[in-house]
């Protein structure tokens, strides 16, 4: 059976070495371009959420190349994620694919069924054979998380624009051919180095600042939001790259292995998560005081946090109409003032023109350099 | 800000309920609680486009029309009452969900509104407690100090409120017939406002839809009024300032009108245990389910689903009912898409357009006209 998944950012990473181990043929879609979200866009209900139309693409272009059955994982809400599988079937059932939707309900949202999904998926493979294969795909998708983190602290130092991309680039690469668990850890440090070595940094990225390009300390913004938007470039217009190349570090809470941690691996296996997300929870409470789905409860949290650790702004993405960001989105400007912590929200969707988006995030940008010529650094570092 | 507080109200404080949301699902059982703990229950005025304009003055531009109206409803109310009660209705029946802007809709409207009287905070938690009203309707009394006696007297009251309310809309009784049958008083204005309650007396004439008593004679045989399935949340079918007066209007247009509040609890369960998933949206649930048992009893003659813009269930949910429908039948579907921009020539040319069809497809009934999906966003 051919199967194919949606994309994600890193996601596919993991999804096909799984699936690929588990004997399965895997059809990777084309990464997201501005042909499948035309398809998305055409064929998806008019108000659904971003990240659903552009599922949609990834699947007509995966089962245009020969896919018959969609890995899709289910939820038990409060979100609109929840039913993404079955409105996608349906959309999919009458263009007149013919195409079976595997979806993974976790229930409660943990490992153990979900374990119990893909080894039926993969015909009975002995646990042990199941458990490997996830092992293997989980420490590919740590090292490229870990490569995206190098490349967010290279970009703003880097002399040549796009240098510590190509490094990116060549490093995943390696890292798409590793074989094992071991070369998957090995090609993953050696690749943050190089990322960072292509910028002049050092491995730990703070000590030996480079001693050209743009000035130091850098502004510093935190990237909160909606997984999907945050997770993946195509969606949020390369916002990480674009503040990259204007000198901001962009600081991320939110990697697919994070998610992962935190959504389905139990958290008795990792208190340090726990504590995390309890701090999260805690940090937003003056504000909010309910989970809401999606990330909104974590877009609040998260931005206090990140003004605990000095950052000079917060910028929020999320898919237009989202249902979680529009509660977090009508919190963050009180607790912005409060603060004193500019905030950017932006929604996002297949109407955002390019250069209107540019504009603000230019402009958010002046606004946080002449508030730090003003203010000084708000550095802890 | 403290968390576990205690609010002092008075015997006879005055409490506000925002006349919006899920006020129109549950208003009954919210009267019978407060005034079971002693207090007095102000409704804000109906919703007007001023008040809907206040709100969005507030709210996000992202947020949905109930949701602004909502706002300025509270704000009718801030400084007219003693305290202004905000459930944080999360879930009210096992396996399922409100919607998230419900679940932080506390949390928004004192953050963006300032200037408040107390509020009254609770969560109303089926998935955790089973029994969301019950519970939740003890906690607000214990917030306020009164006993445990007496709180169950009140939930007690305020169910059975809600029990006659549901039987009257599930008999096919107006909003307002059930509401004052369930709730007596209703009408009765309060000391203490400023502004005259015009708008109370907001009737619904034509919405005696045909199902009391059991499902009525099927639609095809002999002549008669055109009848149409009205879906969508109670909030946007009942709300006369948020819809434009729909209702009206389509009976002006000769329809009777069925609606997906006529359903019983016991028929939402077994439509929505036939489908591979069940929606996790009580509103969802009610709406699929109120499209299929129309459909497949041949109830009506089209469909009209009221659906919010921006509204995260609907757009699911719609898209669903609508691609059912089309696939197992030729019953014309609109999804009628509402803002506070929507203009009401534009929606009533639509409804003519829409019963027009269901007219001719009448007097022609083999010819298939498929489903019509269509906005009215100005
Ligand atoms: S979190 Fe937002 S984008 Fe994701 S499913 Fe929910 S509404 Fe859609
Ligand atoms: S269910 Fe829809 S209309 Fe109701 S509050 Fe949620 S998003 Fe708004």
């Amino acid at each position: 059976m051919r199967v194919t998944f949606p994309h994600m950012g890193n996601l596919w990473i993991i999804a096909k070495t799984l699936l690929e181990d588990l004997g399965l043929e895997v059809i990777v879609p084309p990464l997201p371009n501005r042909r499948s979200l035309d398809v998305g866009v055409r064929h998806a209900p008019e108000f659904a959420c971003f990240p659903l139309k552009l599922n949609i693409g990834d699947f007509v272009g995966a089962l245009d190349q020969g896919a018959e059955a969609i890995v899709m994982a289910g939820g038990i809400g409060p979100c609109r994620f929840g039913h993404y599988a079955q409105v996608e079937a349906q959309v999919l059932h009458d263009l007149g694919y013919d195409v079976e939707m595997v979806i993974l309900e976790p229930p409660r949202g943990h490992l153990d069924g979900l374990l119990a999904k893909i080894r039926r998926l993969s015909g009975g493979k002995p646990l042990t054979r199941v458990w490997r294969a996830i092992r293997f795909g989980w420490e590919k998708l740590v090292a490229l998380d870990e490569f995206d983190r190098a490349l967010t602290r290279a970009r703003p130092v880097e002399r040549l624009t796009g240098s510590a991309a190509r490094a990116h680039r060549a490093a995943a690469a390696r890292l798409a051919d590793a074989d094992g668990v071991w070369a998957t850890r090995r090609v993953g440090r050696e690749g943050v180095r190089e990322i960072l070595c292509a910028a002049g940094l050092e491995e730990s990225g703070r000590p030996g600042e480079p001693s050209w390009g743009k000035p130091f300390p850098r502004l510093r913004v935190g990237l909160v939001g909606e997984l999907f938007m945050v997770a993946e470039p195509f969606a949020n217009q390369e916002i990480e790259r674009r503040l990259g190349e204007m000198g901001v570090e962009v600081l991320r809470p939110l990697y697919l292995s994070d998610w992962v941690r935190t959504h389905l691996i139990p958290r008795v296996f990792q208190p340090g998560r726990r504590r995390r997300a309890s701090e999260v929870k805690r940090a937003a409470r003056p504000y909010l005081g309910h989970f809401v789905g999606g990330e909104g409860l974590d877009s609040v949290g998260e931005t206090i946090l990140f003004d605990r650790q000095g950052c000079d702004g917060v910028i929020h993405v999320a898919p237009f109409t989202c249902m979680p960001e529009i509660v977090a989105a009508s919190l963050l400007p009180e607790a912005g003032r409060d603060l004193g912590l500019p905030v950017l929200s932006l929604f996002l969707d297949e109407h955002t023109a390019e250069a209107g988006l540019t504009t603000r995030l230019e402009a958010f940008v002046d606004l946080l350099g002449r508030r730090r010529a003003v203010g000084g650094a708000r550095e802890k570092w | 800000m403290a968390m576990a507080w205690q609010l002092r109200l008075k015997d006879g404080a005055v409490v506000g309920l925002p006349r919006a949301l899920l006020f129109y699902e549950l208003y009954p059982f919210w009267r019978g609680l407060l005034e079971g703990l002693g207090l007095r229950v102000a409704v804000s005025t109906a919703t007007s486009p001023k008040l809907i304009e206040a709100g969005a003055r507030h709210a996000m531009d992202e947020a949905c029309l109930p949701v602004k109206s909502f706002y300025g409803h509270v704000m009718v109310l801030r400084d007219r009452v003693d305290a202004v009660f905000l459930p944080r209705l999360v879930s009210l029946s096992p396996g399922t969900y409100t919607c998230p802007k419900m679940l932080g809709l506390p949390d928004m409207v004192r953050q963006n509104l300032r200037s408040l009287p107390p509020v009254i905070v609770a969560d109303f938690d089926a998935r955790l407690w089973r029994r969301s009203l019950e519970e939740g309707g003890e906690s607000v009394a214990c917030r306020l100090g009164r006993s445990r006696g007496q709180a169950r007297e009140a939930v007690s009251r305020g169910l059975e409120a809600l029990r006659s309310f549901r039987g009257s809309l599930e008999a096919g009784q107006s909003f307002e017939e059930a509401a004052s049958g369930a709730a007596p008083g209703w009408k009765t204005p309060l000391e203490g406002w400023k502004t005259p309650l015009e708008g109370w007396k907001t009737p619904l004439e034509g919405w005696k839809a045909p199902l009391a008593g059991g499902d009525p004679a099927p639609t095809r045989p002999g002549p008669r009024r055109l009848r149409v399935g009205l879906v969508g949340h109670a909030y946007n079918l009942f709300d006369p300032g948020v819809n434009l007066g729909l209702g009206r209007k389509l009976v002006a247009l000769g329809c009777d009108l069925v609606t997906s509040e006529q359903l019983s609890e016991e028929e939402v369960q077994t439509e929505s245990a036939a489908l591979p998933k069940e929606i996790f949206w009580s509103s969802g649930r009610r709406i699929l389910a109120a499209v299929t048992r129309f459909r497949r009893r041949e109830l009506v003659d089209g469909f009209i689903h009221v659906v919010s813009f921006g509204c995260g269930p609907d757009s699911m949910v719609g898209e669903i009912a609508e691609r059912e429908t089309r696939r197992s039948s030729n019953l014309p579907y609109m999804a009628l898409t509402i803002d506070e921009h929507t203009a009401e020539g534009g929606l009533l040319t639509r409804l003519e357009a829409f019963t027009d069809m269901l007219a001719r497809r009448r007097a022609r009934p083999e010819t298939p006209e498929g489903s019509v999906a269509a906005e009215v966003t100005a």
